[in-house]
């Protein structure tokens, strides 16, 4: 069984709980180990707290996705016990050859019809939902009645003045923030948190006060669109009785959740997608209180970016899955894309992964933007659509990578070039621009330079915050 | 196209915002932002709209001003980013590659790791440590090393210790990221990256070392002052900064400067004695001939003055006597030797030197015992004569019995050792002057149990350091477990809390376990010490060590036991046995040992409950349960 470290921590639930396997496969709390003639399913007792010893056991008929089974009470998935099981794999341990268990046995085939089920269910066409049109008129008619009250906040907040959230104020306003999202508007609802939240940084720390400030007023002119165009998205949609999810960008920006099933219905799916991870990064977001674990991936066929989006909310960190870096190549049989301009969100069900080859490899810097000023045009484009991020994925083909005075510079094959630095908004802790300097070895020609380019108001230029080198032979990860 | 007058109006409007609309008629920038725009306007379309978006927002009722003053700024803002620069003037200097190291390490690998060394709380070391021990090339990333290298810093001392350790062997490629950001006028953190990179550098970190210099403060300045001792070429700046520096900075100098040699360095040496004689303590580190002449000199001086004066000593001299004769430690220039030679002949008098409170000091026995600290430090040379010679002086004393052991092992063979301290450790108890005898035993033992021997490479070693002049004759062995006294007098504590005999650490120590005779002496040895009773867990242990059991000895020795044994050692020991014995042998030991009344009153009830269950999961080849499992039964 070919295991990896890396595979065992993409199982977990969290890096805690792989640690806690690992530790329980250290002290050797695991003992007879067996597994099944063909590889597939190795099962052993773990050691707890009880006088019984729990039953573990991971199937691997699915190597992407194993089965992992266990017979303590844990709530976590997969528990501790199995990915200490998987650290036994990894750590070459002896496995006895034995026959199924007949339990497990019978677990398999109850898998297996339920698969077929599913199968089955996913050939026959989807049966027409039949939705509740009244239910919905008042959700829409709701909606509207709230992007009434979000423009009356806007109108109130820059009346008085930004400065001036503080206080009872402040309080009111939160208030008001949360009946937005009674009223099915949780995108504004989140961009009012985002203001208050960016006034607040001001009163505490005056010094940020510019950068806060510019950030409040984005989000409040993103807003202004958001209500203005929601309103007539809204009103279009009750005068035609059109309940239904669109393929339109202000769904979500309004507060609305997409499903497989309704991206699926919208045919915003492609077959046999096959992308390579760029970079993954992990950062707090303040007022949805939750944990935005990103990932971004190339299109080995298209050359277009997807980014990958997990949340996980902080009351429910333990039990949401995380994500984490993925390497080689995912082979993904649906890919499910997000409506919208720019780097577009992408989700599958299934995928399975195997290493890049030396040819796809090499193929992957040929994928970047013909240079510096087309992807600036691009960036450009996309950024000044004021419900767009104020930056976008590239890939940029590298002639050279230097210094001018303190500032880091691409220069393109054409000779075009940008300047490198890390985007202010994303913190500290994705400060990487300065690990350039230490990279192991002289960028390859033909490479290409991954990152997030932006606009940067202090000197009103175009910038590129670099999150890795992808070489001819390798990705070399500035971040994830 | 001049744009100023676009961001002019941006950042009004942006003002605007902030102080609240209703204030923007009287903004008078705003209207000259307003006019500034106009012959922009009048040439491009996009302009003359903002212009038009800006007199509506102007003109407009208070009620309307919020929505259009963000339709303008929209406006603004998507022709100011359609209006961004790329690129800079000037000439790219290429980045140095190969400075740093990259794995490919996941965000589920680094994260906890890079968690661990960047933020504060409990539980962070045990993370870092377990990385360190698990996967060492983490550290060497380029991610991950400048959250080593500020770790350094950590607010836990114990962490920033740990991280030092950690890039000391992670090798040179640290040394770019310690010195990036370098602050030498910065405190602990910095003073531990000089040391850091002088530990990694050495003689190459000098050029760096002297370039900071200048602006260290405090901490890092004497760190750095400290480093340069490291580089033998750094003499005359060392002569410098020992004449300009106060304090700790001219304290390091002067520990940097006797790591120095050369006719300068010893004619300031004897210029600084002369002034300061407390400065001696620094010379301990130099094994220069000049400084242990000096030493020697100083030390002599000080001693006659001493035992002429015929006066207590107060508790400062007695300090200050102590570090002199530190800085004596691993010296051997002629005159270091005769001035041992005049200890020894003063010894009586050393001897009755008294303290403050007039209690005797012990000072003869500390200075011999220092002898011997010193041979042990310098090796095989000179001081070996010395203490040979010293110990034929008084052959019927204990005083330099150990020194001549050693000097002996370091060089002479292993057959003329034994045959000249073997009689010292007999096997037939004496008829008269046990006591004496014995005290010369235990002597001849304490130089032996300086000899221990390297279980990876099998060689003999003195203090784990240099190497005995030969394989320790084998007959000795046989010889110490017939001893008629199997002590030296001293005892160790053990991590089981009971003190076993030093006699048994130097045997264990001493033993090849590949001479199987010698090995079933020592087992057997073993096994009656168990049979006595005492630390029965640790000398369980040893025998499992040299592949022997306990079993037959253990159970008979806790029925002499009551009340005292813990369950879970027991459990421990079990454990053990399981992985070098039989399972029919560990089956009859566990039942050995189910001994209720021994137990601690507060494990009797569960040994009596759970001894059967052990019992039958020894006999099914399974693990021996743990203390937690057999506790959670209920």
């Amino acid at each position: 069984m070919d295991l990896t470290e890396q595979f065992i921590l993409l199982q977990a639930p969290n890096p805690a709980a792989a640690e806690n396997g690992r530790k329980l496969s250290k002290k050797g709390s695991f003992s007879a180990h067996h597994r099944t003639e063909d590889d597939t399913l190795y099962w052993a007792e773990c050691a707890g707290s009880g006088k019984n010893p729990y039953r573990v056991s991971i199937d691997f008929t699915n190597r992407d996705a194993p089965t992992c089974r266990c017979s303590c009470p844990s709530r976590q998935f997969p528990c501790k016990h199995a990915l200490g099981l998987m650290f036994e794999i990894l750590g070459s341990k002896p496995f006895e050859t034995a026959d199924i268990p007949r339990d497990i046995a019978d677990k398999r085939v109850k898998q297996a019809a339920r698969a077929a089920k599913k199968e089955g269910a996913a050939d026959e066409p989807p049966k027409p939902k039949k939705p509740n049109a009244t239910a919905r008129k008042k959700k829409l008619a709701r909606q509207l009645e709230g992007l009434d009250m979000a423009e009356k906040m806007v109108d109130e907040l820059l009346t008085s003045g930004l400065g001036t959230l503080a206080g009872s104020s402040a309080q009111t306003f939160d208030k008001l923030a949360r009946e937005l999202g009674s009223c099915y508007l949780t995108g504004p609802q989140t961009a009012f948190t985002r203001v208050a939240l960016a006034v607040r940084t001001v009163q505490k720390d005056p010094s940020r006060a510019d950068g806060a400030y510019t950030e409040a007023l984005r989000i409040l002119v993103a807003l202004r669109s958001t209500i203005k165009k929601g309103r007539t998205f809204l009103e279009g949609k009750l005068k035609a009785g059109n309940f239904s999810a669109e393929d339109s960008a202000l769904f979500e920006a309004l507060g609305g959740v997409w499903t497989l099933e309704e991206l699926g219905a919208i045919g915003s799916v492609r077959e046999n997608a096959k992308l390579a991870q760029l970079s993954f990064d992990v950062s707090l977001d303040e007022a949805r209180k939750e944990y935005v674990e990103r990932g971004w991936w190339l299109d080995v066929d298209s050359g277009e970016i997807w980014q990958t989006l997990n949340l996980r909310p902080l009351k429910a960190l333990k039990y949401v899955k995380g994500e984490d870096s993925r390497f080689g190549l995912l082979e993904i049989p649906a890919l499910y894309i997000y409506p919208g301009e720019g780097d577009r969100r992408v989700r599958w069900e299934s995928a399975s992964t195997r290493p890049l080859t030396a040819q796809e490899q090499a193929a992957l810097p040929r994928l970047a933007q013909p240079g510096v000023a087309g992807a600036a045009k691009l960036v450009k484009g996309t950024i000044k659509n004021t419900l767009a991020p104020k930056f976008l994925a590239v890939l940029l083909p590298v002639g050279s990578i230097g210094r001018i005075g303190e500032d880091y510079v691409l220069e393109d094959p054409a000779g075009a070039r940008i300047v490198l630095r890390d985007r202010a908004e994303d913190g500290a802790d994705h400060a990487c621009t300065q690990r350039l300097g230490m990279l192991p070895r002289e960028i390859p020609a033909g490479s290409a330079l991954f990152g997030l380019m932006f606009y940067d108001g202090r000197d009103r230029a175009l910038c590129l915050h670099p999150y890795s080198v992808v070489t001819p032979d390798e990705i070399l990860r500035l971040q994830y | 196209m001049n744009l100023q007058p676009l961001y002019d109006v941006k950042e009004r409007l942006e003002y605007a915002a902030i102080a609240g609309v209703s204030l923007l008629g009287e903004d008078f920038r705003l209207q000259r932002g307003l006019e500034g725009l106009k012959p922009l306007a009048a040439a491009s379309p996009v302009f003359g709209k903002i212009d038009g978006g800006l007199s509506k927002l102007l003109t407009a009722p208070p009620e309307q001003r919020a929505g259009l003053l963000l339709d303008v700024l929209a406006l603004v803002d998507a022709v100011a980013y359609t209006q961004a620069k790329t690129g800079v003037e000037g000439e790219l200097k290429p980045l140095p590659a190969g400075g740093g190291t990259y794995h490919q390490i996941s965000y589920g690998q680094l994260c906890p790791l890079l968690t661990a060394l960047t933020t504060t709380g409990g539980g962070r070391m045990e993370i870092i440590q377990s990385a360190w021990e698990n996967h060492p090339e983490f550290f060497e990333d380029y991610r991950v090393l400048p959250g080593v290298a500020a770790g350094l810093g950590d607010s836990y001392g114990e962490i920033a210790e740990l991280n030092a350790r950690i890039l000391k062997q992670v090798g040179p490629s640290a040394v770019p990221v310690l010195k990036q950001g370098f602050d030498p006028a910065g405190k602990k953190e910095m003073a531990r990256r000089v040391e850091v990179i002088a530990a990694l550098e050495g003689e190459k970190a000098t050029p760096w070392l002297k370039e900071v210099l200048p602006n260290a403060k405090k901490d890092v300045r004497a760190t750095v002052v400290t480093a340069l001792g490291g580089d033998k070429s750094n003499a005359a700046l060392l002569l410098d900064l020992a004449e300009s520096e106060r304090g700790k900075s001219r304290e390091a100098a002067l520990a940097a400067l006797a790591l120095q040699d050369g006719n300068e360095v010893s004619t300031f040496w004897e210029k600084e004695l002369s002034q300061n004689s407390g400065s001696l303590r620094f010379l301990g580190a130099s094994q220069a001939d000049w400084a242990s002449d000096l030493v020697a000199r100083r030390l002599w001086d000080r001693m006659e003055e001493i035992l002429a004066r015929k006066e207590s000593l107060t508790n400062p001299e007695v300090i200050e006597l102590r570090q002199w004769f530190s800085a004596a430690l691993g010296k051997f220039s002629p005159s270091m030797l005769d001035f041992w030679r005049w200890v020894d002949a003063k010894l009586a008098d050393i001897d009755h030197l008294r303290g403050e409170k007039e209690q005797r000091l012990g000072f003869g026995r500390e200075v011999t015992a220092l002898l011997l600290e010193s041979l042990c430090l310098a090796g095989p040379g000179p001081l070996c004569g010395l203490c040979l010679e010293l110990w034929e002086r008084h052959p019927k004393e204990t005083r330099y019995l150990s020194h001549a052991v050693v000097a002996a092992l370091m060089t002479r063979s292993a057959a003329e050792v034994y045959d000249i301290f073997s009689p010292y450790v007999p096997t037939i108890k004496p008829l008269l002057g046990g006591e004496q005898k014995k005290a010369l035993h235990s002597a001849v033992l304490k130089g032996l149990g300086r000899l221990s021997r390297d279980e990876t490479t099998g060689a003999y070693q003195i203090n784990n350091a240099w190497p005995a002049a030969q394989p320790l004759d084998r007959r000795w062995v046989k010889r110490l477990t017939n001893a008629v006294w199997k002590t030296t007098g001293e005892k160790t504590r053990t991590g089981y809390g009971g003190d076993i005999e030093e006699y048994d650490k130097i045997l264990m120590g001493l033993l090849d376990p590949g001479d199987q005779e010698n090995r079933q002496l020592v087992i057997a040895h073993l096994r009656e010490q168990v049979a006595a009773g005492c630390c029965m867990y640790h000398y369980c242990r040893d025998i499992f060590r040299l592949g022997g059991d306990p079993v037959g000895v253990l159970g008979p020795a806790m029925q002499k036991h009551s009340n005292t044994i813990y369950l879970s050692h027991v459990l421990d020991l079990l454990a053990l046995a399981q992985e070098r014995l039989p399972t029919a042998q560990v089956v009859q030991m566990a039942k050995e040992l189910f001994v209720v009344k021994a137990y601690q009153p507060g494990n009797q009830g569960l040994v009596k409950k759970s001894y059967p269950y052990v019992i039958a999961a020894l006999e099914a080849g399974e693990p021996v349960p743990s203390f937690e499992r057999l506790r959670n039964m209920g």
